[in-house]
């Protein structure tokens, strides 16, 4: 069995900040992570080979730097990075994304499982996924927390609305993963960083994979942002405790101060 | 296999990163600070090789272990300082512990023990300080005497007592210093070994999730293959080979440990409102207890990776370097977490934050593997021969490079260090024509300013080239306004300074003519626009650890 992992490098959404001027990200000294839904999907993706001795390649399209993420990915157990990286693919929008990593994935050759995050958390859009399907004709399952496979089929906890359901689909199949609440990253030890030297990253081009120019960066994307905007910032609530009377003594206390009641 | 590039060492501080962050939390630390606890599930956990196996670094690859080059360790190092220097102190002491072995050992004996430390994760503990052997190891009592089968020696008697190690009390594998017939050697000792004690855990200002303990040595016995190098008398040669590496590890304790307090402080300090406004939009709190030591940092960590760089291609020595480093970094990281605190008001006093426990911790990195007082009186040692050997142009020829990075890089403060490496050359130069140097005042002093050009020098130069050093959070531009800053003032300090040691010492000297001299004028004129740039490093620092 053959798992493609698609994964992205993003900024650690917990420090980045939009320039309140220009409206654009300020990425500047903002560490870089792998996106976690893709972390949490690549575990996934490690457990199946540590049981069926599937093989798993990474894939990732972005800047030269997004290697890094690759990288990681080999130190944790991945068999084979490849890397999307050219001028042409910048500024592509999800649906020219997806079609750059499906293509790739067909040029990649034969592949069983294809596994995405539910999204990334810089972009946020959950679109790549279910997109990719689209351009390689596969059948999709979004959403799902757990994953097993066998040579021929899947089986998945996909989430719903107030529930889960547990679905099986023949491979070929596109699935794309969210993660539990309390998910806490798996990271390499120090000899395995040490050993993902030594595994094989490509890095391909556009001509490389025989992709349609016209389908990627600016011109194959249907979307354009608009602008980006933070969000108006709350000033912050704050937290009593207490015992139950406490508490309502000082609600009451606050409520007469801020003169709503009497 | 390939030596560790960058992006593999950025790989191994993350997974160091997260494995703290998933496993120790403040109030772990809290804890075991009060209680005076060594957290030992954590160091064997460090040790893990599924989890993360730090200490294979220090393993030459051909034993099992990573080979790690300077670069990664010091950069380990600086991360677990950042974490809690009581646990960078356990790991950095299996570390130490293997040096005399790294350089001394035979073949069979790098063998055996390296490859004992890495597959079954020993700790190692270094065994060289006595109640009268401190700073001053030829003083050194523990004695190791013959054994003697059939006219040969077979193997040694160790009798003698050992104060303050690291690891002391929970190592497995000990190298200890002492006095074989023909001299001082180090040998490896196993716990458990008949006749060999180990002391209760010291009651410690700081680091107290370090194990300190004496070791007590009763008649004993080590074969004669426990003899690091199989040859007597080589055990100070064996320690000073690497000092340069050593106190380069301890410099980046200094700097991690300073790092993680005024980190706190300016994030603190983001949030804090008085008199209408955040802290750290108040400039003179910013230009008094934070942006200086940023300024430092960052030199400091210029100065430590291009030695580091430095000792790769070398192998060893450097030992005025690695002082330079050490010096420097431990020096300002505690300073730096006195300020944080002062930074934090009466937050900063109390245990709820960490920057307290910080500031009782980095102490140590200004006294273990050498006291400051120690490393100025190496650093003038190694200098001053190189003013008396080159005849007084030792730094002078050095200026002559900044000269020409000033035309080059106006921006970057290359002037001011041309203009404090003449400062300093007239200055030893008086030094010398008046003997100055019988005082040992005058010698600290010197060690001092010498490494405080030395680091200004190298900082500028780093910023000339256009190298942002690995690790830093700062842009180029900033890193060359704080190059620029820190020139200016380490300038200021050495003219300043050194004019008040030669007139202190020498009142016949003419006061006119070594003020000219060491061209203090010149040096108050670069101070132009000094504030302005504090504040646009200041305006910087805001920005990056805004939340
Ligand atoms: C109109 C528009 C214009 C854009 N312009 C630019 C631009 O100029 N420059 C720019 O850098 N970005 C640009 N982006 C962002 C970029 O296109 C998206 O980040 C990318 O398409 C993925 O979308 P997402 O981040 O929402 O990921 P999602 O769709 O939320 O991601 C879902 C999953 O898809 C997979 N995935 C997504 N992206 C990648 C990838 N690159 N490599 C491997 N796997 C991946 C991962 O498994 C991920 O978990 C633009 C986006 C839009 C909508
Ligand atoms: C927590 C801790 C852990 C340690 N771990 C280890 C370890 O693992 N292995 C090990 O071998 N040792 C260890 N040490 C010992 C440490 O290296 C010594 O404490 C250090 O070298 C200084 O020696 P000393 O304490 O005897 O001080 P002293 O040498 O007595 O120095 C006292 C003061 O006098 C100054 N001084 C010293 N000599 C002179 C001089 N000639 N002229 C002027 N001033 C001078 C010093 O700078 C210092 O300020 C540890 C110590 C501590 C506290």
């Amino acid at each position: 069995m053959h798992i493609i992992v698609c994964i992205k490098q993003v900024p650690d959404s917990t420090q980045v900040k939009v320039d309140p001027k220009t409206g654009t990200l300020i990425r500047a000294g903002v560490p870089s992570i792998l996106n976690p839904y893709d972390h949490f999907a690549l575990e996934k993706a490690l457990e199946i080979k540590a049981k069926t001795g599937a093989k798993v390649t990474v894939l990732s399209m972005g800047p030269q730097q997004a290697v890094a993420v690759l990288r990681l990915a080999l130190a944790l157990g991945a068999d084979e990075g490849v890397l999307l990286s050219s001028r042409a693919f910048a500024g592509s929008d999800t649906w020219a994304t997806a079609y750059a990593l499906a293509t790739a994935v067909k040029h990649i050759g034969s592949f069983d499982l294809v596994l995405c995050g539910q999204m990334a958390i810089d972009g946020d859009t959950a679109q790549t996924g279910p997109e990719m399907a689209y351009h390689l004709h596969i059948p999709q399952i979004t959403f799902c927390e757990s994953i097993d496979a066998n040579g021929n089929t899947v089986v998945v906890k996909k989430l719903i609305e107030g529930g889960h359901q547990i679905l099986q689909a023949d491979l070929p199949v596109l699935v794309t993963m969210t993660m539990p609440h309390d998910y806490v990253a798996k990271y390499p030890s120090f000899m395995a960083a040490h050993k993902a030297q030594d595994k094989i990253i490509r890095t391909w081009t556009e001509t490389d994979i025989g992709a349609d120019p016209h389908k990627l960066g600016l011109e194959g994307s249907p979307t354009r942002v608009d602008r980006i905007f933070p969000p108006p910032t709350r000033a912050k609530g704050e937290v009593y405790s207490g015992s139950a009377v406490e508490l309502a003594n000082k609600f009451v206390e606050i409520l007469k101060k801020e003169r709503v009641i009497k | 296999m390939a030596k560790n590039d960058l992006m593999t060492r950025n790989l191994m501080l993350d997974s160091l990163r997260q494995y703290a962050k998933n496993r120790i939390s403040f109030n772990l630390l809290r804890e075991h600070d009060a209680k005076n606890e060594i957290p030992l599930d954590i160091l064997k956990e460090m040790y893990d090789h599924d989890i993360l196996g730090v200490h294979l670094l220090l393993i030459p690859e051909e034993y099992g272990g990573l080979g790690g080059q300077t670069t990664e360790i010091y950069r380990i190092c600086e991360q677990l300082a950042r974490i809690d220097l009581g646990i960078a102190t356990g790991v950095f002491a299996t570390f130490l512990g293997s040096d005399p072995l790294n350089v001394g050992g035979t073949p069979e004996q790098k063998a055996k023990w390296f490859t004992k430390i890495a597959q079954e994760n020993k700790l190692v503990a270094y065994g060289a300080t006595e109640a009268d052997a401190g700073s001053d190891l030829v003083s050194l009592r523990t004695r190791a005497e013959h054994v003697v089968q059939n006219g040969r020696v077979v193997g040694y008697k160790i009798t003698g007592s050992k104060m303050w190690i690291s690891n002391g009390g929970v190592a497995d594998i000990y190298t200890v210093l002492a006095l074989a017939p023909g001299g001082p050697s180090w040998f490896i000792v196993e716990r458990g070994t008949p006749g060999f004690t180990q002391d209760v855990h010291e009651d410690k200002h700081g680091i107290r999730l370090s194990n300190t303990a004496g070791l007590a040595f009763d008649e004993v016995y080590v074969p004669a293959e426990n003899l690091i190098g199989l040859k007597e008398g080589q055990g100070f040669l064996q320690a000073q080979a690497v000092f340069g590496y050593t106190r380069l590890m301890v410099a980046a304790f200094g700097l991690g440990g300073g790092e993680e307090a005024v980190e706190t402080a300016l994030e603190y300090a983001g949030q804090r409102i008085q008199a209408g406004g955040p802290l750290s939009q108040k400039q003179g709190f910013m230009l008094k207890l934070i942006t200086p030591h940023y300024i430092r940092f960052e030199a400091a960590r210029a100065y430590i990776d291009w030695t580091a760089k430095q000792l790769e291609v070398n192998n060893h020595g450097l030992a005025t370097e690695g002082a330079i480093a050490k010096l420097y970094a431990t020096e300002s990281g505690n300073k730096a977490a006195e300020d944080a605190i002062q930074a934090m008001g009466g937050f900063g006093y109390t245990k709820e934050f960490a920057v307290e426990k910080i500031k009782r911790d980095v102490k140590i990195t200004c006294i273990y593997e050498g006291t400051s007082e120690v490393l100025e009186m190496t650093i003038f040692r190694g200098r001053w021969q190189e003013h008396l050997k080159s005849r007084g142009q030792y730094y002078i020829n050095q200026a002559a490079e900044f000269d020409a990075l000033h035309a080059q890089n106006p921006q970057v403060g290359a002037d001011s260090v041309a203009l404090g490496l003449r400062a300093l050359a007239r200055v030893l130069e008086d030094c010398r024509a008046n003997k100055l140097t019988r005082h040992q005042y005058v010698t600290f002093m010197l060690g001092d300013l010498i490494s405080e050009m030395e680091v200004a020098a190298v900082f500028v130069r780093q910023c000339a080239n256009k190298i942002v050093t690995e690790g830093s959070r700062f842009d180029l531009a900033t890193l060359c306004t704080m190059a620029r800053i820190n020139a200016r003032q380490s300038a200021f300090k050495t003219a300043s300074e050194g004019l008040r040691l030669v007139l202190g010492t020498c009142p016949a000297i003419d006061t006119a003519q070594v003020s000219q001299a060491v061209n203090l004028v010149a040096i108050e004129d670069k101070m132009r626009g000094l504030i302005d740039d504090m504040d646009t490093v200041s305006a910087k620092l805001r920005d990056i650890f805004k939340k």
